[in-house]
């Protein structure tokens, strides 16, 4: 027992040392001095801004699950915004969104005001709820990007991102909408509803899965449910409301339970992400994949990883569509830049070579009327896939997202109610 | 005196069994990855690729794959920690292998903790303030974090060959009128190198593998080659998965055939792992 | 060996600073943050109050038990797998290692290869659409990916074990092979000359012979696997995840209130692999004595 104490007592001691050294460390960051950009943004004109973000380096976090999306922004916006505008735009793929909103929590933590590690994010939903609610964004900025003249900014997509009011904190960045995706030659007749995909899951097991949230896309095949399930789509519409949700709910819970036993492995465990999935379906394991990005299946037949016969289709009740964003943090060490390349993703050249099926496929976050005609007649000219659907088609089914606590509430339940069931 | 030893037959073939299942087991992983990294399109059930492509490897080739970038991070990282490492591991190793004193068994627990106590649980507890003092997705942050799993098998493997050492040579060294320089230099130095030569080459091998805490302290913007080899495992995108890895491990397998020669074809890493 | 006296503590203390200020400050301020944090302390976001309640969530949560299982279950089971072929290679080695300079480096490749390549190849040979399912569908085995056993992505992390035996045999088979060789043929010639038996002489000259070697390189292993990120994080599922993994997806959570649950959860996992590593070696003495006496 002596023993032990003698030695506990150094240990004690040194671990008190250890963090009185830590502790007394950061107080010489935190001196660095304050970012005061901020502060002079108002009074730049956009030429001065221009200037100032020559030669920085833009740190742009985003989801980095797809090889097309990650080289159209390394290779043709890295390209352009360096050759127009000087500006060294790195990419830093993460495996989910949540990871960068984190990083720039952690650094508020710990008391990092200035020379944050993130400059840029690719950011809807929850996400921008959460950091606009903690105050971790930079601006308003989005009325000072000279390209947001060919943004419709009346339209409520622009306006509210996930039913949460935008208020010049991110800026737009393009629009997608959830699409199912299926092999022709394997399925002839595939469901166009999502009730009676449910009876096509149980007639085929084995054959369908869906990714585990918190992944995105995982994550809005739930809300789908919600749809199903509702006596009044109208309802889910609107501030999160905890009395619908616990009527809705347990409805939703009830049918996963059901069909679990007829999915991919039984429903014991879930893909980890949408890419996990994807390998899934081009090995046959399973006859259905589903994506936010329209255009996926054109993406993954170009890359010669899914066949030629694979098909795109959208629920005749509808699949839910939402604008994506760019946003900048409040202790983002190149605003300048990360403002000159918010403002390079609404040139219409770039929206353009984005809204090409065989690079990305998203549709442009710019009002293509605003244009001039022969700008005009490049985006009608843009080839659709014979494996993706054309945009009236998306458009004409096209459901509203739900709010982000409502997102945040399914994902937890499911992970109560389904997963570990 | 093979003789006296030769297995019998029904021995001997349980040691070629024994063998050829190392060297398959060996090489296995090894075939997927390079067929991976030059296949256009490979699915089930097809044991080669419907179609053969340089693509990956042509990519990696590329400016905008940032493989340059990762390797020339993952060599500077590997390189610093090991360069810290020497002078931090060897006089601690030679105070634990050469003295009795009080309160050694305190520093051994101290300096070994790290290896029984996952270094991911303690550096996200360090994180809040690599934060702050800014040098979080730094190069140096990353080396800061690297050095606390790395360090303690420096210290491990010079302990040990300070525990075989004898500094009765130093003592007739510095006695003949050598300075202590020239006794560092000419006697302690050759004696140490192999043992020396062991612990750096761990150290190097343990910084250049590290995932978990690069992604943690560098949070994605220190780019390596597992930083840039996890991003393509998120893509799903074999192909260059394939071609990373091989490149990831190639170093590794150089490593490893130098200080076969370096160490006089005695099995790297085995001196000092007696006795933790 | 005379010169392994006491001294006074000075010149050692001297030599050990700065290992132990980096290693101690490190460790000790990890260990110290983890605690201050996991009580809730985190006045910048306004969170003064100290309570021990992240601990009462992680260790009554449902994810924390299955996952501890998960990880004492892939940790016990790749550590006995890794010592038993550590021990047969180390003994079908022993002669061999000094004539093929071949196998000598064949056998050294699995302690270069990072986890992560390791991680990768294993999901592209393990998988139910990988190589080896492929081959036994080629050979009228199987007739559909389902039918290939789950062993990535699965609940009992065999592809996790795997890898980490893979990784991890030629370490402890080198430190046995290191003592095998310097003790040289003696003992087992004698034994031998007493008529003990092939398997005899193995169990009872050979393997006690090595095992106050391998013991220690054991706990090294089992503590290594205890605290495994990336490889489950390429191969496991989502529930229940490894302990490790658990930790980093609470400390990378939006909500901010899970990072008191996060370092709560990492002080329980250094506490839970100081503890079974004390069990462990007060089990091995307990056992060595018994021999002895």
């Amino acid at each position: 027992m002596k023993s032990i104490t003698r030695r506990a007592v150094p240990m004690v001691l040194c671990t008190v040392l250890a963090i009185a050294i830590s502790t007394s460390l950061p107080a010489a960051g935190s001196r660095a001095p304050a970012d005061d950009f901020a502060r002079r943004f108002p009074d730049l004109g956009w030429e001065e801004i221009v200037s100032e973000a020559r030669g920085q380096r833009v740190f742009f976090t985003m989801w980095g699950g797809s090889e097309p999306i990650n080289r159209f922004v390394s290779e043709f916006v890295a390209d352009r915004v360096r050759d127009r505008y000087g500006v060294e735009l790195v990419m830093v793929p993460v495996t989910d969104a949540s990871v960068f909103v984190n990083a720039v929590l952690g650094e508020r933590l710990a008391g990092r005001i200035s020379g944050g590690s993130v400059d840029l994010m690719w950011i809807n939903g929850e996400n921008f709820r959460t950091m606009r609610q903690a105050d971790l964004l930079f601006g308003p900025y989005s009325h000072r990007l000279p390209n947001m003249r060919y943004v419709n900014t009346d339209d409520p997509a622009v306006r509210f991102d996930f039913g949460f009011p935008v208020d010049g904190f991110e800026s737009p960045y393009g629009s997608a909408q959830f699409v199912l995706i299926y092999d022709a030659a394997r399925v002839a007749q595939p469901p166009r509803t999502m009730g009676s995909l449910l009876d096509w899951i149980r007639a085929n097991p084995g054959r369908f899965t869906y990714p585990a949230v918190p992944d995105f896309t995982g994550s809005v095949f739930l809300r789908h449910l919600f749809y199903h399930v509702a006596d009044d789509p109208e309802e889910l519409l609107g501030p999160f409301d905890p009395v619908v949700f616990d009527r809705l709910a347990p409805r939703v819970w009830e049918t996963l339970r059901d069909i679990a036993p007829y999915l991919w492995r039984q429903g014991r465990t879930y893909p980890e992400t949408s890419t996990a999935m994807q390998d899934l379906f081009a090995n046959g394991e399973i006859w259905f994949d589903m994506n936010y990005n329209p255009a996926h299946a054109a993406n993954m037949v170009e890359q010669g990883r899914y066949p030629r016969t694979t098909r795109t289709m959208v629920f005749e009740d509808g699949t839910i569509g939402a604008n994506h964003f760019v946003a900048i943090p409040f202790n983002a060490s190149a605003k300048a830049g990360a403002l000159v390349v918010a403002n390079a993703l609404l040139d219409p050249e770039v929206q353009l070579e984005k809204s090409r099926p065989a690079v990305w496929g998203d549709f442009p976050a710019i009002d293509v009327t605003r244009l001039d005609p022969e700008m005009r007649a490049r985006f009608a000219e843009v080839v659709r896939h014979p494996s993706s659907l054309p945009p009236e088609e998306l458009f004409a089914v096209r459901l509203s997202e739900l709010q982000a606590d409502w997102l945040e509430a399914i994902e937890a339940g499911w992970v109560e109610y389904v997963l570990q069931r | 005196m093979g003789s006296r030893f030769a297995p019998c037959d029904g021995m001997k073939a349980v040691h070629t069994a024994v063998i050829a299942g190392i060297v398959v087991a060996v090489l296995l992983p090894a075939i997927p990855l390079v067929i991976w990294s030059l296949s256009g399109g490979w699915w089930f059930p097809r044991l080669l690729p419907e179609q053969w492509s340089l693509r990956s490897w042509r990519y990696l080739a590329s400016p905008a794959s940032r493989v340059a970038e990762a390797t020339r991070n993952s060599v500077i990282i590997a390189l610093v920690t090991t360069a810290v490492s020497v002078p931090l591991g060897v006089p601690a190793g030679r105070a634990l292998g050469l003295y009795r004193f009080r309160g050694k068994r305190f520093a051994e627990a101290l300096v070994f903790a790290p290896l029984i106590v996952p270094s991911l649980a303690v550096i996200m507890g360090v994180q809040v303030v690599l934060i702050r003092a800014g040098i979080s997705a730094t190069l140096i942050g990353v080396v800061v974090a690297h050095l606390l799993p790395a360090l303690p098998y420096m210290v491990m493997v010079m302990r040990a060959v300070f525990s075989a050492y004898d500094p009765e040579y130093e003592q007739q060294a510095r006695s003949l009128g050598a300075t202590r320089w020239e006794t560092l230099l000419h006697v302690t130095a050759p004696a140490i190198l192999p043992g020396l030569v062991t612990g750096a080459l761990f150290v190097f091998l343990i910084s250049w593998s590290q995932y978990a805490l690069t992604l943690l302290v560098g949070g994605g913007r220190v780019m390596t080659l597992p930083v840039l080899l996890f991003a393509f495992v998120t893509a799903g995108d074999h192909a260059m998965t394939g071609a990373v890895s091989l490149l990831f491990l190639a170093p590794a397998l150089l490593v490893l055939g130098v200080s076969a020669r370096m160490l006089g074809g005695r099995p790297a890493g085995v001196s000092g792992l007696e006795g933790v | 060996m005379t010169s392994r006296h006491s001294v006074a503590s000075a010149r050692p203390a001297l030599l050990l600073a700065p290992a132990l200020l980096v290693i101690g400050v490190l460790f000790a301020g990890g260990i110290g943050l983890a605690l201050v944090q996991s009580l809730g302390y985190l006045p910048a976001l306004g969170m003064r109050t100290v309570s021990a309640g992240a601990f009462v969530t992680v260790l009554t949560s449902r994810g924390f038990l299955r996952s501890l299982g998960l990880t004492l279950w892939v940790a016990a089971v790749s550590t006995v797998l890794t010592v038993l072929f550590g021990l047969i290679t180390a003994l079908v080695l022993r002669r061999r290692l000094r004539n093929s300079r071949l196998i000598r480096f064949l056998y050294q490749i699995p302690l270069t290869v990072p986890h992560l390549v390791v991680a990768v190849a294993a999901a592209m040979l393990l998988s139910q659409s990988g190589l080896l399912s492929r081959l036994l569908f080629h050979g009228g085995f199987i007739s559909a990916p389902a039918a290939f056993p789950e062993l990535v992505h699965d609940s009992a992390g065999v592809s996790i074990i795997l890898v980490y035996a893979w990784k991890q045999i030629p370490f402890v088979g080198l430190v046995a092979l290191a003592v095998l060789q310097s003790v040289g043929d003696d003992y087992e010639s004698v034994a031998r000359s007493l008529g003990a038996s092939r398997l005899q002489r193995v169990r009872h000259v050979l393997v006690p012979l090595t095992l106050p070697a391998v013991v220690p390189a054991t706990i090294i292993v089992f503590a290594f696997v205890f605290g495994a990120f990336e490889t489950p994080l390429v191969l496991g599922t989502r529930f229940p995840s490894m302990l490790s993994v658990l930790a980093y997806r609470l400390y990378t959570d939006t909500d901010l209130t899970r990072r008191p649950e996060a370092m709560a959860l990492n002080l329980v996992i250094a506490l839970i692999a100081l503890v079974l590593v004390a069990l462990y070696r007060v089990a091995t003495r307990v056992f060595s004595e018994r021999r002895d006496g």
